[in-house]
């Protein structure tokens, strides 16, 4: 059993990449309830963003400690436009629609920009090659850890630290938690909440990228449908923490993150259960999670709004 | 309100102009003009329009229209006859209840789309104009004469809206627009209903239900046997702007009332006519489509109780689909089945439903205590985990049960009673083969899907749905056990895709995981199946069954989409939501709800009259 300190990282760093993504989720549906599925696409097209610099930016051979930070930035600036554009041009218009209408907005979203990068990203039919850090795996003490994952290990904890500071401490983010309580006092109060749900969506997606970028060096490929399952699973995430609470998101994402690591090492050991242990099978328990979840704790671990909300 | 106002003093103020149309001519001119211009573009129909028969439909023929020059002959006869019908001859009144005048336009319009872009088709395919006959031209200029005098008809132009002079350049731009905008939508608006619905006696009625019936079987057999891309873009438009002209004549809305009136007569009217159209077929190869046409558009009507009536949006629906697929595969006798055995089609059919409401269950009874959202994502969940469960159930990475990708192939055709569904029948001298019977069965089951649908939500239970998805806190306060109706809605449409799959699983030979996933180019998948329901109108028995037939023709006919229709089918979506969330054939209530500011003050004057 001396393999449960590895598992633990595994899934700790897994969960981290979940809980970048849900951050997207959670925000968006904590200020205007609405699951923004099109997210998952927002995440995909940040790691294209990040990608393209490298490929076509970029000379060869550039060291990835250089053109890493250029391509996080290309991954967010790309992640941004399309999420703001998303909510301007798409979700806007239909404030105030009954709420299947947005949803089913999100849904053809999330379809053709699956589909423009397929069409018309050069190779985008297939998984590209993400480019990778070099170096090889770190051991600490019996655990080892992957270069690409030496990223996640110092963002994702960052990443989570600006965006708290950033939502307790700024004039803008007090103003985001306003429009979550109450968006019509918060509009009277004189906050443009048009501009704090642009804002909601942008930072999502900036998180989104870095989540992206991170995938793409822990898996070493970007392929246009990968924000499906991830997607899916960040929003599971979100739900788990409570949704509509940033710090939930993290917590949902962590938890996620090391019950799927532990699925994957533990359950194939069950007796009767051998065959269920392996990779494929780790989303069908993180969705039977998602179920637990919704059936023993609807508000999530750190959620205290009801969920059914009127 | 303030509308009222405004239409009470609009005959008082003195307007500067009379009312002219969009083109400056005459209004008598401009009739007499789309008129002649109607019956010239029939006659047109009837020259060669080009000389080689390269062009597919072969339009070489003097005398003998073809092709696209059918769809050019239907609209020029509609358009002659609203001209006809616009100057109040008696025998054509009952065409245009609500005034010819738009619907004049609209099919003036119609046809001369239709008829320029056949007409350049022709010229960019063969490349140059010179390969057009004189027909061509006659036909071009018959049309665009006819289009010119259709616009000249005068109509009631919205009020001038003064600008800002504040405003940037932008912001007028902008405002000029909108205005534009109001002012060619108002050209197309229809007046108000002048005569009232003359009785008809009963059967008069009927027989118009039958006409109607037997129309919408020509149609649909026509577009489903387009054999060319231009032709059926050609009939889309014509279709198109065709049923909109009859709607703006006040057509629609009076059949409406009529099959209102006799609703079990335009049910089995619909039925048999839908059961005719394998006999109107010499081969299998349209019934194929038909099929599954009719497997897509009963999915897609199960899924309207659950999103239409109950307001569930799920998003795994076709997981449904394939549970029932699957259940009546593994009981068909298959050889890769891993349990050998068969039971008759009546017991699988149960078994497919059985098991797929289980289904339904499991996933509808912790999600349904809670918000609609936490619906539509456990059911995508749900169907993505459907997919990866059975693709891995192929005794290696887990479980011997579904034969992994493969999936269950070989599934013998059904045997109901001695009729063996794999042959060829003669029934009074038609030749039906495979699909067809197969096209047949699968009409019952959509009867019953209908049936349920309709009996569902005229009752009790139906009506609870709807309060649901009006307002769920209110519908609790009056009393209904939200979540048990709303288990019921879930399960109900899980019930009835399953049903469906035992169909299908026979129909397709095989079933694989890839059939069912989430979006695929082939429906029906959940994606597609949502918006055949969006498309069509949510919460009515003919809007998905018109959205699947449109969602299913257009990727199978429009072979040059290839690759994008995913694409183009995800921004479709956008913008339907954007533009028209109530579908084509709107719900009534559904289209108020959807377009609360500009909607209701029609209606209230409506009520006042």
């Amino acid at each position: 059993m001396n393999e449960l300190p590895q598992q633990l990282v595994n899934g700790l760093l897994l969960g981290s990449m979940y809980g970048l993504v849900a951050i997207g989720y959670t925000m968006v549906y904590g200020i205007i309830q609405l699951i923004n599925f099109a997210h998952g696409e927002i995440f995909m097209v940040g790691g294209f963003g990040a990608l393209t610099v490298y490929l076509y930016v970029l000379p060869d051979g550039t060291s990835m400690w250089v053109a890493l930070p250029l391509m996080l930035l290309a991954g967010i600036l790309v992640s941004v436009l399309v999420a703001v554009g998303a909510e301007r041009f798409a979700y806007r218009p239909l404030r105030g629609a009954p709420r299947l209408a947005p949803l089913i907005t999100a849904i053809g979203l999330s379809l053709a920009l699956q589909q423009a990068v397929w069409a018309w990203y050069p190779g985008g039919e297939d998984s590209l090659n993400f480019p990778q850090i070099e170096g090889g795996p770190f051991e600490i003490g019996s655990v080892t850890i992957q270069t690409g994952d030496i990223f996640l290990f110092v963002v994702a904890p960052l990443s989570m630290a600006v965006l708290a500071w950033f939502v307790m401490r700024t004039r803008t983010g007090r103003g985001m938690q306003a429009t979550a309580q109450d968006p019509d006092t918060a509009k009277l109060m004189g906050i443009n909440t048009d501009r704090i749900i642009v804002i909601a969506f942008a930072l999502g997606a900036v998180f989104a990228a870095v989540g992206a970028v991170a995938y793409g060096l822990k898996y070493g490929q970007v392929q246009f449908r990968m924000g499906f399952i991830l997607g899916l699973k960040a929003f599971t995430a979100a739900v788990l923490g409570g949704i509509g609470n940033i710090y939930g998101a993290m917590l949902g994402g962590l938890v996620l993150g090391v019950a799927e690591a532990l699925s994957t090492a533990y359950i194939a050991d069950i007796p009767g259960m051998a065959q269920f242990g392996s990779q494929s099978w780790a989303n069908v328990w993180a969705f039977v999670l998602l179920i637990l979840v919704l059936l023993f704790r609807p508000q999530g671990l750190l959620g205290e709004r009801v969920a059914d909300r009127a | 309100m303030t509308t009222q106002t405004t239409a009470a003093t609009t005959p008082d103020t003195p307007t500067a102009e009379a009312p002219r149309g969009l083109v400056g001519l005459p209004e008598s001119t401009g009739r007499a003009l789309a008129t002649a211009g109607g019956v010239l573009s029939v006659i047109s129909t009837f020259l060669a329009w080009t000389w080689t028969a390269e062009f597919p439909g072969d339009l070489t023929v003097y005398g003998y229209p073809g092709g696209l020059q059918v769809l050019v002959l239907v609209g020029g006869a509609l358009t002659a006859l609203f001209g006809l019908a616009s100057y109040g001859i008696k025998g054509l009144r009952w065409l245009v209840p609500a005034g010819a005048d738009s619907a004049l336009k609209l099919a003036a319009l119609g046809t001369f789309v239709t008829a320029w872009y056949t007409v350049i088709a022709i010229s960019v395919q063969l490349g140059g104009v010179v390969n057009l006959e004189p027909g061509g031209f006659v036909v071009a200029a018959a049309t665009l004469l006819t289009l010119l005098g259709a616009l000249a008809l005068p109509f009631e132009r919205p009020e001038p809206d003064p600008f800002d002079p504040d405003d940037t350049g932008w912001e007028q731009f902008r405002h000029k627009a909108r205005h534009q905008a109001a002012v060619i939508k108002a050209a197309f608006a229809t007046g108000p209903v002048k005569a009232p619905a003359r009785k008809l006696p009963g059967f008069a009625e009927i027989l118009v239900i039958v006409a109607a019936m037997a129309i919408g079987l020509l149609v649909f057999t026509y577009g489903i046997g387009t054999e060319y891309d231009e032709l059926f873009i050609g009939f889309l438009i014509t279709a198109g702007f065709g049923f909109a002209a009859l709607f703006k004549a006040g057509l629609i809305s009076r059949l409406s009332v009529i099959t209102g009136k006799h609703r079990n007569v335009t049910l089995i009217g619909a039925f048999v006519a839908a059961a005719a159209f394998p006999f109107t077929q010499s081969d299998d190869q349209y019934a194929t489509i038909g099929v599954y046409i009719l497997i897509f558009a009963t999915v897609a009507l199960g899924l309207n109780i659950v999103v239409g009536l109950a307001g569930l949006l799920d998003l795994g629906y076709v997981a449904f689909l394939g549970v029932g697929a699957y259940a009546a595969a593994m009981v068909s006798g298959s050889p890769s089945s891993p349990f050998d055995f068969q039971v008759p089609f009546w017991a699988s059919a149960l078994i497919g439903a059985a098991v797929a409401m289980v289904f339904g269950v499991i996933i509808g009874a912790p999600t349904l205590r809670l918000r609609g959202d936490y619906l539509a994502i456990v059911t995508l969940g749900f169907g993505e985990i459907f997919r990866i469960a059975v693709l891995n159930m192929d005794g290696t990475s887990g479980p011997d049960i579904t034969n992994g990708s493969n999936g269950i192939s070989s599934i013998p055709n059904l045997n109901i009673l001695g009729f063996d569904f794999g042959q060829e029948h003669t029934i009074a001298g038609f030749t039906i083969a495979r699909f067809a019977n197969y096209f047949l069965l699968m009409l019952l089951i959509t009867l019953v899907v209908v049936v349920v649908f309709r009996r569902s939500s005229d009752s009790r239970i139906g009506r609870a749905w709807v309060a649901i998805r009006e307002d769920e806190t209110a519908a609790l306060a009056m009393g209904i056990n939200g979540f048990r109706v709303k288990l019921i809605a879930f399960a109900l449409g899980a019930t009835l895709a399953g049903l469906a799959g035992t169909v299908q699983a026979h129909v397709t030979y095989t079933v694989t995981p890839e059939q069912y996933q989430f979006a695929h180019v082939v429906p029906p998948n959940s994606a597609f199946l949502l918006a055949a329901v969006v498309l069509g109108g949510m919460g009515t028995i003919s809007g998905p069954l018109v959205g699947a037939s449109l969602l299913y023709l257009i990727p199978a006919k429009l072979q040059f989409l290839g690759d994008y229709q995913l694409f183009a089918f995800g921004l479709a979506l956008v913008l339907l939501m954007r533009y028209r969330p109530e579908g084509l054939i709107p719900n009534r209530r559904r289209q108020l709800e959807f377009h609360e500011e500009t909607e209701a003050p029609t209606v209230l004057s409506k009520a006042g009259a």
